[in-house]
């Protein structure tokens, strides 16, 4: 991928800004930064959180010198950076508030959505990394793997343990209701 | 239930994503426990994904662009400050090397005999040069060391 390179001289002090660098992580940045957004902020609970690693994620993308990737490798490579920099959040204790999900927006008053947040937050930060990686970026166990430095065997017992637990949350809640 | 899951699960998925479903993949999943699952929580977390990336609203790119150029100038200015600091302590251990060698006598005893023994005027080059270079050295190094004990004692005061 040409824009990863250029986007890279981009950030080496001395050399020129290049409008090329400027734009291609323009457009970079328009199709991976929502769903990198929405992944720091379920698994983080936090929106403000999720802002700060998102801003994090991407200058330490920018600073890494990365070689040239393609796209599906680029995208992996911004998700590992977000997990690292989301489990250096949780190892620090950075933000105390970070052990209990914020509400926000107006939405909260639908059933299902708290059924699934306050489900998913019973789970562990590992497990909803997993959860969110596989079913809603569809990554596969390698692609996972890549993004969160754990084996391919290793991710797919995490994965179904994970998922087996979540059914677990979710299904006496909704059976409730 | 296996196991470790099901091993079309990955394809149950896939079909979730792209509308690719066949006839199979039906047939399967309102068998499969597990698939049927993982197809409920899916679903379920995507609608959670959409109703967030909705909410959304990301930091400017061009001042994530800014930031990480300032945080490139403070990384560089880093390493440079930590080269020159190996500089200063390299000099000062050349000084203080130089100055005692030639305090304890050893070469202004040695050095008539060092250099007819050798006999070679590059020999009396390179110790002549040695020395001009020490001197040098402890002339950069001293206004250096003098700034730094100028600036910890202000700091002490402060």
């Amino acid at each position: 991928m040409e824009d990863v390179r250029m986007i890279a001289a981009w950030t080496t002090p001395g050399r020129e800004q290049t409008t090329a660098g400027e734009e291609g992580f323009m457009r970079l940045y328009e199709a991976t930064s929502r769903p990198l957004w929405g992944y720091l902020q379920h698994a983080s609970g936090r929106p403000d959180a999720a802002d700060d690693l998102l801003q994090e994620t991407y200058c330490k993308f920018l600073l890494s010198k990365a070689p040239a990737m393609d796209e599906a490798q680029t995208r992996s490579y911004l998700f590992r950076i977000a997990t690292n920099l989301l489990h250096n959040r949780f190892r620090s204790r950075e933000d105390a508030a970070l052990e209990e999900p914020a509400e926000c927006g107006a939405e909260t008053d639908e059933a299902a959505r708290l059924d699934v947040r306050a489900a998913m937050w019973r789970l562990k930060p590992r497990e909803r990394e997993l959860l969110w990686l596989a079913y809603v970026e569809g990554m596969s166990h390698a692609e996972i793997a890549a993004a969160t430095g754990l084996g391919v065997m290793s991710i797919r017992i995490l994965l179904y343990r994970a998922r087996r637990k979540a059914s677990g949350i979710l299904r006496p809640q909704r059976t409730k209701s | 239930m296996k196991l470790l899951g099901c091993e079309q699960e990955a394809g149950v998925i896939r079909a979730m994503q792209t509308g690719g479903w066949t006839e199979f993949l039906r047939l399967h999943v309102a068998d499969c426990q597990d698939c049927s699952e993982a197809l409920r929580l899916a679903e379920a977390l995507r609608q959670e994904a959409r109703r967030a990336e909705r909410s959304c609203n990301p930091p400017d790119p061009y001042w994530i662009l800014q930031r990480s150029r300032r945080m490139a100038r403070e990384i560089a200015v880093r390493r440079m400050t930590l080269l020159l600091a190996s500089m200063r302590a390299l000099a000062a251990f050349y000084v203080v090397a130089a100055a005692g060698w030639l305090l304890r006598g050893y070469a202004a005893l040695q050095f008539r005999e060092a250099v007819s023994s050798i006999s070679g005027a590059s020999t009396w080059f390179a110790l002549m040069g040695a020395m001009v270079a020490a001197v040098c050295v402890a002339a950069g190094l001293w206004p250096i060391l003098h700034e730094d004990a100028t600036r910890g004692k202000a700091g002490s005061v402060r």
